[in-house]
């Protein structure tokens, strides 16, 4: 091999660790003498790719090099992965994986074979928009012979809708979204937070402005954060702390953590952050109060019962009173301080933390701003936990695992399998301006994440350092979305809910005092009546049905999903949150939106049996769905095998898997056994 | 289904083994379940005493709503009687004028009347009588059948060790694994969802046999702990659709007569479908029933649902009784929370965790016995008051669990059948 020329130079690296012993360095000469160590990555439209040892991506001319260098630029063939979209991008990527690749060496692990195509479409389309990619989209990404299309798709899918629509997936178990709290709809939270992922809002800001947020659900999303828990801040809070910035708490709320450092005071402290805010009824809202009069008006009781439903709607609100009146348990059993003292906020610190001057004590004078400074205090990107969290849980969210574990409690990053990637993710996270999406592009881009997933089973308590990802079974909602796309292909991502400017348009009502009783009277019956669309205490995901004269058959599908066997064939982030008992999301292991973060993974037997004898299977082999049309309209037994193995895997068939189709095919199996078969099996739910 | 008569032979030896290891109850989990390997240990370090380990399954009743304790089971004179005055019973206690049935078997049942509970919501006091714990934002816990299941392993080779009737699997397994859920029977006349398949017998087998043909590469590159326990699911499943394990969920093979003497409702049949299932060998089985948050009319409230449940409860003791299974089954009989002695001003009862009362019989329990008692009114506890932690300790004591054992949940948290729940002695005869 020409590339062993430089062998010792390879060998040299070797020992400072810096890059992985497969890859192979060459001296480059330009025309003008100068010289370049570098990996070859490839060539393109008349620029060759070098990737230098801190892993930025010099693009040099082919006629700029040395004749020896353009015979060899013309003959080597490319290290790794291709070109990479731009060269911060490929030094982002490089020194993410120089992290990973010292982690492996420690433990003298090597890193797994980097992914086929194959595998990498299908890993990346579920990755980055939930679902997998239709078989006409396999066939563009596998058939593309540009050494820059890894890069170009994952650009592609970033920008795509489907990856709102995936993150929200993530970000709905870990907030515990659900349609129905405190008897009222959540649906504009749930419209809020969709606009932000589609705005690719910074996540410090996003959390800045849950914590912060005032004012009436109706007519701010953002407040659903704390009204989800309307009148019980603790548990809000302690969600709140280990959600965000990792801090394991829960033990603390109600007595000193038998492990960790918090103390129950501690807890108390951060609560009185959160003293002067109202979430129970509103109590500033003076319009209210009239209300009793406007009631006793409404004629029957029927009347009366839905338009005090509808004021308990309106009366969902967050407000900051003027007093911090938070005060020790009843059962404070700790000798420095007496059940009922009022509480005073303070901040926590971690012993690696170096803003305690920063933060220490709380410059606060007025009550009515200690949750904005919570808020600055818990988002800021000097907070030792803040982006370190989002990072951790981004990273776990395209490889499988986190780099600590759970991702819920970062009080200890030395505990962590690669406290130093660890860190560095999180310095990457501020770098990048907490931009999610640049986060994630940075990941997918790292041969850490293109590499093969790994097969072999973990012993029991050994670290997983990531020689590439882990195998993962799909989401619920993967799974969904990706029945969903073998039925309607990628239409499926058109359509969009929308349901909170709906509801906030029905039922809210203006208490400002200037309408007169006969106008709120009007509103009321106005609000109970629309109430009715949104159906009594069930929530439905009844698309907006209205139909003008002339529409595309794409503004269509923007309206109405496509119902078959009673299944609504939308993407789950647009069906109920979360969805009824029985449906496919839920038995594959959609959160109940209940516990944060728990989405689950596993089997049972009444989801096998689902799967095997439930709607799902039967509308995925049906003939007007879209996976068994385009198989028929192949001519030949094997191109229609073929055409079903790139539809369910991303991958045509291997001579024994198409062999033993063709011959079922010839046994009396018919298409609609075929994809019974591949919709069964465990290579189908899995993501390689 | 002869299935493994009609594969090639090489993928039926790889049917059989696979089955076999189903059928041998070898479990589908992964550091849980300790039952087996545990199992003498657990005998050396098992407490004793009156009514331990009776219990071989345990028959759930769940009263959804808060059911009234004074109209059922702590019946009063005076003001807060409510519509029907009490009513003798073979036993030496009465009972509210709409168990008129069950006033007949107050010989076979024990009856708490001192129970108290701290909240007076429906969700968070229903996950409280279930798990004795309260409802996180950070954990789920387990029910008894799950704690069950973890200490004494699956009670069954290829059926769940647990089934919820006419309800959802929620506050199931908790924070053990899935396979730990109750398996849910929303609707006893129809069964197991999903059990029966749209192919043909033959097509079913074809479909089988090249399922495992195409997916046997896949399977043999990832031979990780979770790719194997699905393929145990599969297999266990498929076990279950092609055994006769699914005539235990077949209401109709039981005599119309009997079915009649149940009562024709969701809960009746939920109550048949129990005992079938005790017989079956399935450990642990709630069944639920709605229509208790009498706010309003409360006559008509208890006219429907108290003597739905006053007839299924009857029918299921005799039962039982008839079969010699009443000894080894503990039936249960709670709710959420009573309800309020005050009639309110639309002749309802509204919540009241203050005091209610369970039930229990069979399983070494005593019959006609009243452990504890509420004051005069039914408003509060007189004596000897009962927390849900005790009234769970005292079902898991039944059941033969350790029930002091404190047990780490993955996230490293410690925890107890009943929450630290002291057992109710005084039940067991």
């Amino acid at each position: 091999m020409k590339t062993r020329l430089c062998l010792p130079l390879a060998c040299a690296l070797l020992v400072t660790g810096l890059r992985a012993d497969n890859e192979v360095y060459r001296t480059w000469t330009d025309t003008q003498g100068r010289k370049l160590d570098a990996t070859f990555r490839g060539i393109e439209n008349g620029n060759v790719f070098l990737q230098v040892r801190n892993g930025y991506v010099y693009r040099l001319p082919l006629d700029k090099l040395s004749a020896a260098d353009q015979e060899a630029a013309k003959t080597l063939k490319p290290e790794g992965l291709g070109i990479p979209s731009d060269p911060n991008l490929a030094q982002a990527a490089a020194q993410i994986d120089m992290l990973v690749e010292a982690g492996l060496k420690k433990a003298d692990q090597k890193p797994n074979p980097l992914a086929s195509d194959e595998q990498f479409v299908r890993r990346v389309f579920l990755d980055l928009v939930g679902r997998i990619p239709t078989r006409e989209e396999t066939l563009e990404f596998i058939n593309d012979p540009s050494v820059s299309k890894r890069a170009h798709v994952i650009d592609r899918l970033l920008k795509s809708p489907g990856s709102a629509s995936h993150l929200f997936n993530y970000f709905a178990d870990m907030l515990r979204m659900a349609d129905v709290a405190q008897k009222a709809r959540f649906y504009t939270y749930q419209d809020w937070l969709k606009q932000q992922l589609t705005d690719n809002t910074p996540w410090n800001k996003i959390v800045y402005t849950m914590m912060n947020a005032d004012g009436k659900l109706l007519e701010n999303g953002a407040t659903g954060y704390l009204l989800r828990d309307a009148g019980m801040r603790l548990d809000n809070l302690s969600l709140t702390l280990s959600t965000f910035i990792g801090a394991n708490v829960s033990c603390a709320q109600c007595h000193d953590h038998p492990f960790a450092d918090w103390t129950q005071r501690q807890f108390y402290e951060m609560a009185a952050f959160f003293g002067a805010t109202e979430t129970y009824g509103a109590r500033g809202n003076s319009g209210m109060k009239g209300m009793q009069k406007v009631l006793a008006s409404l004629g029957d009781r029927k009347l009366q019962q839905q338009a005090k439903n509808v004021l308990r709607v309106n009366a969902l609100a967050v407000e900051n009173t003027t007093e911090n009146d938070l005060t020790m348990p009843d059962d404070y059993k700790y000798p420095d301080a007496k059940p009922g003292d009022p509480v005073k906020p303070k901040l926590i610190t971690w012993s690696d933390d170096k803003t305690k001057k920063a933060y220490q004590p709380v410059p606060v004078k007025h009550d009515e701003k200690l949750r904005e400074q919570f808020a600055k205090w818990m988002t800021s990107p000097e907070n030792p936990r803040f982006a370190m969290t989002i990072a951790n849980r981004l990273w776990k969210h395209i490889f499988g695992v986190g780099v600590k574990e759970p991702v819920t409690d970062l009080d200890d990053p030395s505990a962590s399998v690669n406290p130093a990637l660890l860190h560095h993710l999180a310095t990457e996270m501020v770098r990048l301006k907490f931009d999610l999406k640049q986060f994630l592009r940075v990941l997918c881009n790292t041969q850490t994440y293109q590499r093969e997933a790994t097969s072999h089973e973990l012993a029991d308590n050994t670290p997983y350092l990531f020689p590439g990802p882990i195998l993962r079974r799909m989401t619920s909602e993967q799974a969904w979305d990706s029945c969903a796309t073998l039925v309607i292909g990628a239409d499926v991502d058109k359509f969009k809910g929308h349901r909170g400017s709906t509801y906030a348009q029905a039922m809210n009502i203006d208490f400002s005092g200037s309408a007169s009783p006969d106008a709120l009277k009007q509103q009321i019956e106005n609000a109970v009546a629309s109430m009715r669309q949104f159906g009594g205490g069930k929530a439905t995901a009844k698309p907006n049905k209205k139909t003008k004269g002339s529409q595309t058959e794409e503004e269509q599908m923007g309206l109405a999903p496509p119902v078959r066997n009673g299944l609504v064939l939308a993407r789950a982030s647009e069906l109920p949150q979360p969805e009824k008992d029985q449906h496919f999301l839920r038995m594959f292991g959609q959160s109940d939106r209940q516990i944060a973060d728990s989405e689950s993974t596993e089997g049972s037997i009444p989801q096998v049996l689902m799967l095997m004898n439930g709607e799902a299977q039967r509308v995925i082999g049906q003939n007007d769905s879209l996976v068994v049309q385009t198989a028929n309209a192949q001519d030949t037994p094997e191109k229609k095998v073929e055409s079903l193995y790139l539809s369910f895997f991303s991958r045509k068939p291997r001579p024994d898997e198409l062999g033993n189709s063709v011959a079922a095919l010839n046994n009396g199996l018919t298409m609609r056994d075929l994809t019974w078969v591949l919709f069964n099996t465990r290579e189908f739910i899995f993501v390689e | 289904m002869k299935l493994q008569n009609q594969l090639d032979p090489l993928s039926r030896r790889a049917f059989c083994e696979r089955w076999a290891s189903a059928a041998l109850g070898v479990t589908v989990l992964h550091g849980f379940g300790r039952g087996s390997l545990f199992a003498e240990e657990a005998k050396a370090a098992a407490p004793s005493g009156p009514g331990y380990g009776k219990a071989k399954n345990v028959i759930f009743l769940q009263m959804v709503g808060g059911m009234s304790h004074i109209d059922t089971l702590d019946p009063k004179d005076g003001p807060t009687q409510g519509p029907k005055a009490p009513i003798k019973t073979k036993a030496d206690f009465q009972l509210g004028g709409t168990m008129e049935n069950l006033a007949k078997h107050a010989d076979k049942v024990s009856i708490i009347r001192s129970m108290t509970s701290k909240t007076g919501v429906h969700a968070a006091g229903q996950y409280i009588i279930r798990t004795g714990y309260e409802e996180r934002g950070t954990i789920k816990h387990p029910n008894i059948g799950a704690w069950a299941q973890h200490f004494l392993g699956a009670s069954h080779k290829t059926l769940p060790s647990s089934v919820c009737v006419n309800r959802q699997p929620q506050n199931g397994n908790g924070f053990f694994p899935s396979s730990f859920a109750p398996l849910p029977i929303l609707d006893p006349d129809v069964g197991l969802q999903y059990a029966k398949s749209e192919a043909s017998e033959e097509a079913m087998i074809k479909r089988l046999v090249l399922l495992e043909q195409l997916d046997t590469g896949f399977r043999d590159r990832f031979k990780t702990s979770e790719v194997k326990s699905y393929t145990q699911f599969y297999d266990k499943t498929i076990s279950i659709m092609s055994s006769t394990d699914l005539e235990a969920f077949k209401l109709d093979e039981e005599p119309a007569a009997l079915k009649e003497k149940y009562g024709k409702g969701k809960f009746g049949q939920g109550c048949l479908l129990a005992r079938r299932l005790v017989e079956k060998g399935i450990r642990y089985i709630e069944v639920a029933k709605g229509g208790w948050d009498m706010h309003n009319n409360i006559e008509d409230g208890l006219d429907e649902h108290g003597a739905e449940l006053d007839q299924a409860l009857s029918a299921l003791l005799d039962d039982l009784k008839e079969r010699g299974l009443l000894e080894s089954t503990l039936v249960v009989l709670c709710s959420e929370f009573g309800r309020t002695p005050k009639i309110n001003g639309n002749s309802g009862r509204d919540h009241h965790p203050k005091v209610f009362s369970t039930l229990l019989a069979g399983g070494g329990v005593k019959g006609g016995f009243i452990y504890g008692s509420s004051d005069k009114e039914g408003m509060a506890v007189a004596d000897k008051q009962a927390s849900p932690q005790d009234f769970l300790s005292t079902i898991g004591w039944s059941l033969g669990l350790p029930i002091d054992e404190i047990v780490m949940s993955p996230s490293n948290r410690p925890f107890t059948v009943g929450d630290k729940g002291k057992a109710i002695m005084d039940v067991f005869a």
